[in-house]
């Protein structure tokens, strides 16, 4: 019994987890690259969210501005794959847009500016999605078939019994991306100068390269994860207006302090160290699983200001 | 300053440079050093103040009213409460502002202090049976609205000492984070292990406000005052208080303790000790070479700020006579505060009033208007409030206050350069001209900016009020 669900704990705090860890990705490597807070983080989530339901399905709108003149189904109903290729390349073209036209402009200001007008922002996206699609809440777009496979309904697994397929999916594809950008941010020539530029980025300006390019892929690179996070919440979370305010934005900055600013592996760390609080108060104590959560990113900000794996001068 | 008629507009313009806070532009004579005088003056600050507020709810409703139905009634009046609202997040925001505008410490956890008085205010008034961690107790009723005040703020201002004590340790990004993780930890409590407390996510409606030191209520309107029966004269009727009728005692206990809150800290900001909350907002390295507890002066901030969100909060709970952790406790709430303070402008102590101001009208009457198109706003309101606050954190870095003061300016100039071109006609030609094109350059390079970054836009505006080149 016991066993069980500690076992069942631990899945669910991978998924949540690795939703957490793409999310706080994101958040660090524009943190940490550009010295960029982005509050409008949560909106990247919700804007993920929103394209993912509407390219895996067709859904039908009672409320909003849309409905009001007329159009009633919007979706594409291509399915979870294509969603899968769709949203980040969208979060991705959203990212190096928002760079351009909100980032650069406050790279010279205070960063209170800069979490105000992203905090304006982030408002804004919301209360765009909402005039448009409606206040309501839509059911979770999960898929049944992906590519042939099918992923929906129950799995029989050794210890804990039934558990929902789509779940273990989540955290496979979830593991899959995040190797891919812990790859790409540690193995390539472009993630050198990402991790330079997180050091010193006057130094990697004086070597000759050209760190304003780099700059758009990072937030644009940020921006695609949040975005493909957003799809991942989706995909077995109802949507709402809400959800980037309250299921991410906040989430990713716990994941960022926890883990520190600027580390990818802190933030990979961070996210599953709370995925796996949450999963395990919910069981545990249900009510007080969320102060907990506060609670373990206040106790890492008191003892440990810099984070698990962060360096002191970023983000201070 | 003296204005003899042979100082060219341009070296005039010169000279209000560096004195952005002046306000008054280039008014010169002895008119205009009684003016600065009497602006310095903390006494004519109060009285300036408290003229204010007693003509606040007559613009807010009779003005904006016919401004209204001037406009064939798209649903931009005012309403009774509004007035009331507006001075209490003014004393919110007045407080917020010592620490984000003077000591340059951005908290998005305030909604923590205001929330802790709003119940803690309720609670002191209401019978409800309370329960925690299966200790039980009645609420003991007390209704009077000043002891609510005190309580309230009272606990406030208790919490902010540790929740202070623990943040202002860390600065920047990660003071912001921690003021939230603390809120947002009382948030979760209020809404699920606490709401044997809090009656948690039904809200707590059980606020019962009694009457102000045992004579009047608080919904009764000022103008029962306003007939005097008098010895001599018989009944006498005072004409300015009979008209208010709308007006209710509460505005005015509100109005009173905005003033009151204005007056603290603005005695707080011109002393010595506010000097230090500047200081430190500008370099905290050369505070401590100094030799002065850094420490102690940040805290001390947090904890008076704290303060004056938690007299907020009491106030806003008898106003409302409802309580909810949404809207008390939540994150978001805290977020509000931020954006009242910048849209007004965190570089005066007046300027976040005006984005309280701004705030509560977005939501509370621009919410109900009709415009083009669209048709009923509704809940598009806060859509219309992000626009307007990116617009303002954008465009005007000083905020709508500081914007009105850069418009005073321009005005006076206009006006000024007008006066020196009738009186001295030889020169006035040239002279005048040279102004309008500076005017026009300025005006230029802001429709440029348009375009572009920030800074260019920025440049054009400052051009246009003359500082820093242009004309």
């Amino acid at each position: 019994m016991v066993l069980e669900t500690a076992v069942e704990v631990v899945l669910n705090g991978l998924q949540q987890g690795a939703i957490f860890a793409l999310l706080g990705i994101g958040l660090t490597i524009i943190l940490g690259t550009m010295k960029f807070l982005n509050l409008a983080h949560g909106a990247l989530y919700l804007i993920g969210g929103y394209a993912g339901m509407y390219v895996i399905r067709e859904t039908t709108l009672s409320t909003g501005y849309l409905e009001s003149i007329g159009v009633t189904t919007v979706g594409l109903g291509l399915g979870f794959a294509a969603a899968m290729v769709l949203v980040p390349i969208f979060g991705f073209v959203v990212g190096l847009l928002m760079e351009r036209y909100v980032a650069e402009p406050f790279y010279d200001r205070p960063e209170t500016d800069q979490l105000l007008v992203t905090f304006g922002l982030a408002l804004i996206v919301q209360e765009v999605v909402k005039f448009l699609m409606g206040g309501s809440t839509f059911q979770p777009a999960t898929p049944e078939q992906v590519l042939g496979i099918s992923v929906g309904g129950p799995i029989e697994l050794p210890i804990v019994g039934n558990y929902p397929q789509w779940r273990l999916y989540i955290v496979l594809i979830a593991l899959v991306v995040i190797g891919l950008t812990y790859l790409v941010i540690e193995k390539t020539d472009f993630g050198l100068v990402v991790q330079a530029g997180t050091q010193d980025s006057e130094m990697v300006r004086l070597l000759g390269i050209k760190i304003n390019r780099s700059y758009s892929l990072v937030f644009a690179m940020g921006a695609a994860l949040a975005a493909f996070a957003g799809l991942i919440g989706v995909s077995f979370q109802t949507v709402s207006p809400q959800i980037g305010t309250e299921q991410a934005l906040i989430p990713a900055f716990l994941v960022l302090v926890v883990g520190g600013a600027g580390s990818v592996v802190g933030a990979i760390f961070g996210g599953f160290v709370l995925g796996i609080t949450i999963a395990a108060m919910t069981v545990l104590a249900s009510q007080w699983a969320q102060i907990v959560l506060y609670a373990v990113a206040a106790g890492v900000l008191l003892f440990r200001p810099e984070g698990l794996f962060g360096s002191a001068e970023v983000g201070e | 300053m003296s204005r003899d008629g042979d100082t060219p507009v341009e070296t005039d313009g010169g000279t209000v440079v560096d004195d952005a806070d002046s306000g008054s532009g280039s008014i010169g004579g002895p008119i205009g050093e009684a003016y600065r005088s009497l602006r310095e003056n903390e006494f004519s600050v109060v009285i300036g103040s408290a003229l204010f507020l007693v003509v606040f709810p007559y613009l807010l409703i009779e003005g904006m009213g016919m401004l209204n139905e001037s406009l064939g009634d798209p649903g931009i009046g005012g309403y009774e409460g509004l007035a009331s609202l507006v001075l209490i997040y003014g004393i919110i925001v007045i407080g917020f502002n010592l620490l984000l505008g003077y000591t340059e410490l951005l908290s998005f956890g305030h909604a923590a202090f205001f929330g802790t008085a709003a119940y803690s205010a309720a609670l002191l008034s209401s019978t409800a049976e309370i329960s925690f961690a299966g200790f039980s107790a009645t609420m003991p009723g007390i209704t009077s609205p000043i002891a609510m005040l005190v309580f309230g703020t009272a606990l406030a201002t208790l919490l902010a000492w540790p929740i202070g004590f623990m943040s202002i340790r860390r600065s920047g990004v990660y003071f912001a984070v921690l003021t939230l993780t603390f809120g947002q930890m009382l948030y979760f409590f209020a809404l699920g292990p606490g709401s044997g407390i809090t009656n948690g996510d039904n809200g707590f409606s059980d606020v019962n406000v009694g009457s102000l030191l045992g004579m009047v209520d608080f919904g009764e309107p000022v103008s029962q005052f306003g007939a005097l029966y008098l010895p001599v004269i018989g009944n006498f009727e005072i004409p300015f208080l009979v008209s208010l009728d709308y007006v209710p005692i509460e505005y005015v206990f509100v109005a009173v303790l905005f003033l009151l809150a204005l007056t603290v800290a603005n005695r707080i900001v011109n002393s010595p000790y506010g000097l230090i909350f500047e200081a430190l907002g500008e370099n905290e390295q050369r505070v401590e070479f100094v030799g002065l507890n850094v420490f102690r002066y940040k805290l001390m901030a947090f904890i008076i700020s704290g303060a004056f969100a938690g007299m907020g909060g009491a106030l806003f709970v008898m106003h409302e006579s409802f309580i909810h952790p949404a809207t008390a406790l939540y994150w978001i709430q805290s977020g509000d505060f931020v954006i009242m303070t910048v849209l007004g402008g965190t570089g005066s102590l007046i300027g976040p009033v005006f984005g309280a101001f701004i705030f509560e009208y977005i939501a509370n009457v621009i919410s109900g208007a009709t415009i083009p198109v669209i048709g009923e706003i509704g809940s598009l309101w806060r859509l219309i409030l992000g626009a307007v606050f990116v617009f303002i954190v954008w465009v005007f870095p000083r905020g709508a206050y500081g914007a009105l003061v850069d418009l005073k300016k321009f005005l006076v100039r206009a006006v000024e350069s007008l006066v020196w071109a009738v009186r001295n006609p030889s020169e006035a030609p040239g002279a005048f001209t040279d102004w309008l094109r500076g005017v026009g350059r300025g005006i230029a390079t802001w429709l440029r900016g348009v375009g572009r970054g920030v800074t260019s836009r920025v440049r054009g505006m400052l051009s246009l009020v003359g500082v820093g080149g242009g004309s």
